[in-house]
């Protein structure tokens, strides 16, 4: 049982490369973090960081009450799965497992106990006088999972240990994963670029790009309220459809925002923090699932009609999805599946203007970010 | 009805061609067994010749065997002596060089340090020196170390001599494991030499089967190295034993030819045991975990 916190957090490498740029993140104790971000950006140097196999360049480290930036791997009471498992081919499941146990002078009585344990709960037990080399992926990863839990190590380190499964296995690994956090009640950190992994496993989840900290929230808040353009993108698929636009104020005072040569009217009651932009060029973001065909109206939305052209229809049956044209400008829409949209034709639609997403265009921050944070505060509170 | 009739006699037979080219492979491979087979072949039977019989015909079987040409040599306690001898400077450079170029080997894949590549290259440049052009700097360096007449004499500068080829090896092979099982390793908590120990050299295993088997041909063959270092016959390994039978006026050829024999056998029975880890050792580096 540990937290972990990153201060400053630098990793340069030799000749000014800059991999991690002034980390600082708060893991809490039990929590499931994950790391998320595009290849490169770096996460996984983060996590190897905190496991100890990377030197730390700049900033401290802590987990628990110490600060680990000095202490080796093996007694900083880690454990971690590897993307590809790394498993000892040389050594038998049962081995691989008792490694750890063993060259830390683990009595043999335990160490038979606890593996066997593991295994249990792992529903790997009739695996453990095989080789890694007999086993499929998926035992292969449960393997490794074993090899973790047997230590009871206060932090749990994965390095995207799903990516190497196929779509199906990947899907059960994923809630395999989650109930084993419950069940250990351990602090997880985790790995992954895939925002699928992410959203659905993490309690809280840190977005990384470029060696920097985007935003740190809990899946719900990243998606509805990305504090920058990079997150707005990077969450949510199909990712969000962004428009270059301007803040327009027009007679009677109402704020609107002029996109595609249309005019959207901002709702009064989330137009306050838009105010300071008036006037001025911003990039504005809906995702797909707000853009609505007018005749399969949602109720208790504030809706904004706009036309365009359908270029690609996709039906999943449970909804479709539209590509759309207006003006030279494609974005994608989420539609009900019964829409009556044709290849070619212009349809008429809807966006939620409760669920609008505007950003700068130069400091690409969200405009309404605080406010949404402090009025989720207030709801909270209140 | 042509169709029909060729079909299932092309299905058995493969096209000419192919014929001919395994025939061609067949024929170079029966030729280069008989290359290497004929003079041993000589000698094995020569050993039951007469040397009288050996210079009137050299290559034909033996009129009468004459089987004393063995049994003389097996009999004697000369032959058992130099064995004894050959297995110590076998084992001695065999454990020295496979102990050595192992840790060598480990610095140079795994380990990360300015200048390693520089460093490495160096060494390899022994490579490029058989230890036959180097006998007098290496003589006058046993001598030294007065190390003339001692088995060390011979075990160190046959280790000097193996220790670039069997780094190579090594390091390739270190190379090949991957880096997060080393992570790991870290992780479940070995120090460097515990994950050198208990991952790395376990997994090398091919390759060093490769370098033992290697050296020991190397240092079972050697002839002229012991030549030099050794001047008291009783430290002799069996290479040097055929100067027994060269006598101040003549020399006993068959019992030259049944001596070659005898002490080819060890050497050719180990390799056909071993010849796997050789192929294994070489060309493999493929670890599937």
């Amino acid at each position: 049982m540990a937290s972990i916190s990153f201060k400053h957090v630098w990793k340069r490498y030799a000749g000014n490369t800059v991999a991690v740029k002034d980390l600082n993140i708060e893991v809490a104790d039990k929590e499931f973090l994950v790391l998320v971000g595009p290849s490169g950006c770096g996460k996984s140097t983060t996590l190897r960081m905190l496991a100890g196999l990377e030197e730390i360049s700049d900033g401290e480290i802590w987990i628990g009450d110490r600060v680990v930036n000095n202490v080796a791997p093996k007694d900083r009471d880690i454990a971690m799965v590897f993307q590809s498992y790394a498993l000892y081919p040389h050594m038998t499941v049962f081995d691989n497992m008792a490694f750890g146990l063993r060259l830390r002078k683990t009595p043999k009585q335990v160490i038979e106990q606890r593996v066997r344990e593991a295994a249990e709960n792992l529903g790997i037990s009739h695996l453990l006088d095989r080789r890694p080399r007999q086993l499929s992926g998926g035992q292969r990863q449960r393997v490794a999972v074993g090899r973790a839990i047997v230590r009871d190590p206060a932090v749990f380190l994965m390095d995207e240990p799903l990516s190497n499964l196929d779509a199906k296995l990947r899907v059960e690994a994923r809630s395999f994963i989650s109930k084993l956090h419950q069940r250990l009640g351990t602090t997880f950190v985790y790995v992954t670029h895939d925002q699928v992994e992410a959203m659905t496993m993490g309690t809280r989840i840190a977005v990384m790009s470029a060696g920097e900290l985007q935003q740190i929230d809990t899946p719900f808040n990243l998606y509805h309220n990305p504090r920058n353009l990079f997150v707005a993108g990077f969450i949510g698929s199909p990712s969000m459809n962004f428009f270059d636009a301007k803040v327009v104020q027009q007679d009677g005072g109402r704020i609107s925002l002029e996109i595609v040569g249309h005019m959207l009217p901002i709702p009064a009651a989330i137009a306050e923090p838009f105010k300071s932009h008036i006037g001025k060029r911003v990039t504005f973001g809906i995702r797909p699932e707000d853009i609505h065909d007018q005749s399969y109206l949602p109720g208790g939305i504030t809706p904004s009609m706009i036309e365009a052209n359908v270029d690609v229809v996709e039906q999943m049956g449970n909804e479709m999805i539209l590509y759309l044209e207006e003006n030279g400008k494609t974005f994608v829409a989420r539609t009900d599946p019964r829409t009556s949209a044709a290849i070619g034709h212009r349809l008429g639609l809807a966006f939620n203007m409760d669920n609008i997403h505007v950003f700068d265009v130069d400091t690409e921050l969200s405009l309404a970010y605080e406010y949404k944070q402090n009025k989720a505060q207030k709801a909270v509170t209140a | 009805m042509s169709a029909s009739m060729t079909k299932p006699f092309n299905r058995r037979m493969p096209p000419l061609r192919f014929v001919i080219a395994r025939a061609g492979q067949y024929l170079v491979l029966i030729a280069l067994a008989l290359i290497i087979l004929g003079p041993i072949v000589t000698a094995v039977l020569g050993g039951l010749k007469t040397t009288g019989e050996l210079y009137s015909e050299p290559f034909g079987l033996p009129a009468i065997p004459r089987w004393e040409n063995y049994t003389g040599i097996i009999a004697s306690d000369t032959f058992w002596r130099q064995l004894g001898n050959s297995l110590i400077i076998v084992f001695g450079t065999v454990t020295l060089t496979v102990s050595s170029s192992a840790l060598l080997a480990f610095v140079f894949s795994r380990l990360v340090f300015r200048g390693r590549e520089l460093i490495f290259n160096f060494f390899t440049l022994g490579l490029l020196f058989p230890v036959t052009i180097a006998f007098l700097p290496v003589f006058i360096q046993v001598r030294q170390f007065s190390l003339i007449d001692s088995y060390f004499g011979v075990i160190l500068p046959l280790v000097a001599f193996g220790i670039p080829g069997s780094t190579l090896i090594l390091r390739g092979f270190f190379r090949a494991i991957p880096s997060e099982l080393e992570d790991a390793a870290y992780i479940d908590g070995c120090g460097t030499l515990g994950f050198f120990w208990y991952v790395l050299l376990p997994l090398a295993r091919p390759a060093l089967g490769a370098i033992v088997v290697l050296q020991t041909i190397v240092s079972w063959n050697e002839y002229f190295l012991p030549l030099l270092v050794l001047t008291d016959d009783s430290k002799w390994p069996l290479t040097l034993g055929i100067m027994q039978f060269q006598g101040q006026f003549g020399t006993d050829w068959g019992r030259v030819m049944a001596f070659v024999s005898l002490l080819i056998v060890p050497a050719v029975l180990f390799y056909i045991v071993t010849q796997r880890y050789i192929v294994t050792g070489l060309t493999g580096g493929e670890l599937k975990g």
